[in-house]
């Protein structure tokens, strides 16, 4: 029968301890979010992995000072945008990749499952589009709608990443999506289309 | 006109309407808002296709056995950077010298050309190595966490 999944809760207690795998664990359980995380910042692979790489040792070398009962991914995500920004700061110009480039593969997402083809190429390019725009945003935009639409976390968790308060979540996110709409309506405006 | 439009609306309910995180007065007092309000309900519909397309992307990330080594550190990957700057002055002055040398040299020609050789062979082995590895460093999309 297979050992019960530890919580992150036990996980970060062993690793305090000086368990070697038990930081293991925790490296290899949350290092995909933190990578698509640095993904959606810095828009290009090999940057990514760069601040993943660095974020998990700063996550490791920074467990003592972790409180006991929160989560892990909030405390992770803020070390990965703290790393994602001292890289845009070293190199001025963020490169990005097209979407295509860096889409799950054999994996539609749910939406695409319907029988309309021309709905499907839509949603496909409105996808691109979105991702495309949120490359253009202003950092501060880019990272909350990040956190929101792309990594599902509650209010509570973004405001705990970007260490402000839950009012101020809802209110910034809202001036980011309407950032990014209006950068979005500007294309379809000069070329006539209707979304 | 209603009782709520005594107040200015605050817009930004609307992405906490659309992520689910309103209270339920709140909620009900952006859904009389839209009932009311053509332009906020355009506003709303639009925000939320662009939600969806945003939630329904799905970035692939590298594979467990793609993250091999432990993460390298900063001070590591300056080092490795610094040697391959060392090693490519070594090899440009190693073969200016060689061109210099066979340029000038009073030896005979198999003489010169067995030095040239054995300078030459060596270099260009190296040359072949630096070229395939930034190409690699170009294509290969987790180089630097396999190493």
């Amino acid at each position: 029968m297979a050992e019960p999944r530890l919580l992150d809760d036990d996980l970060v207690s062993q690793a305090r301890g000086g368990d070697a795998e038990a930081r293991n664990e925790l490296v290899r359980r949350h290092r995909a979010a933190a990578y698509r995380f640095a993904l959606q910042l810095t828009g290009n692979r090999e940057d990514a992995a760069d601040v993943t790489q660095e974020a998990m040792i700063r996550f490791l070398d920074t467990l003592q000072r972790f409180e006991d009962g929160r989560p892990v991914l909030p405390w992770l995500f803020r070390i990965v945008r703290n790393k994602s920004y001292d890289l845009g700061r070293r190199q001025k110009v963020r490169r990005a990749e097209s979407l295509d480039e860096l889409l799950e593969k054999g994996m539609p997402a749910p939406v695409q499952r319907d029988g309309d083809p021309a709905a499907r190429l839509e949603r496909r390019d409105l996808r691109r589009r979105v991702w495309s725009a949120l490359g253009r945003l202003p950092d501060k935009q880019r990272e909350i709608l990040v956190l929101r639409e792309y990594q599902d976390l509650s209010y509570g968790e973004i405001g705990s990443v970007l260490g402000v308060p839950t009012g101020t979540v809802m209110s910034r996110l809202h001036r980011a999506r309407r950032a990014l709409r209006d950068l979005l309506a500007e294309p379809d405006r000069r070329e006539g289309r209707v979304r | 006109m209603n009782e709520y439009r005594k107040t200015p609306f605050d817009e930004s309910l609307f992405s906490g309407y659309l992520d689910g995180e309103l209270t339920q007065a709140e909620e009900q007092k952006v859904r009389l808002h839209l009932e009311d309000d053509p332009e906020a309900r355009a506003l709303v519909a639009e925000l939320r296709a662009i939600r969806q397309a945003a939630r329904s992307t799905r970035l692939a990330a590298p594979a467990d056995e793609e993250w091999r080594e432990a993460p390298r550190s900063g001070a590591s990957r300056f080092l490795r950077r610094s040697g391959w700057l060392l090693a490519i002055g070594w090899a440009v002055a190693v073969l200016g010298f060689a061109l210099w040398g066979a340029a000038t040299s009073p030896e005979s020609w198999w003489e010169r050309a067995l030095v040239a050789g054995a300078v030459g062979g060596p270099l260009l082995l190296f040359s072949s190595v630096l070229l395939d590895r930034l190409k690699v460093m170009k294509t290969d999309r987790y180089g630097r966490v396999r190493r």
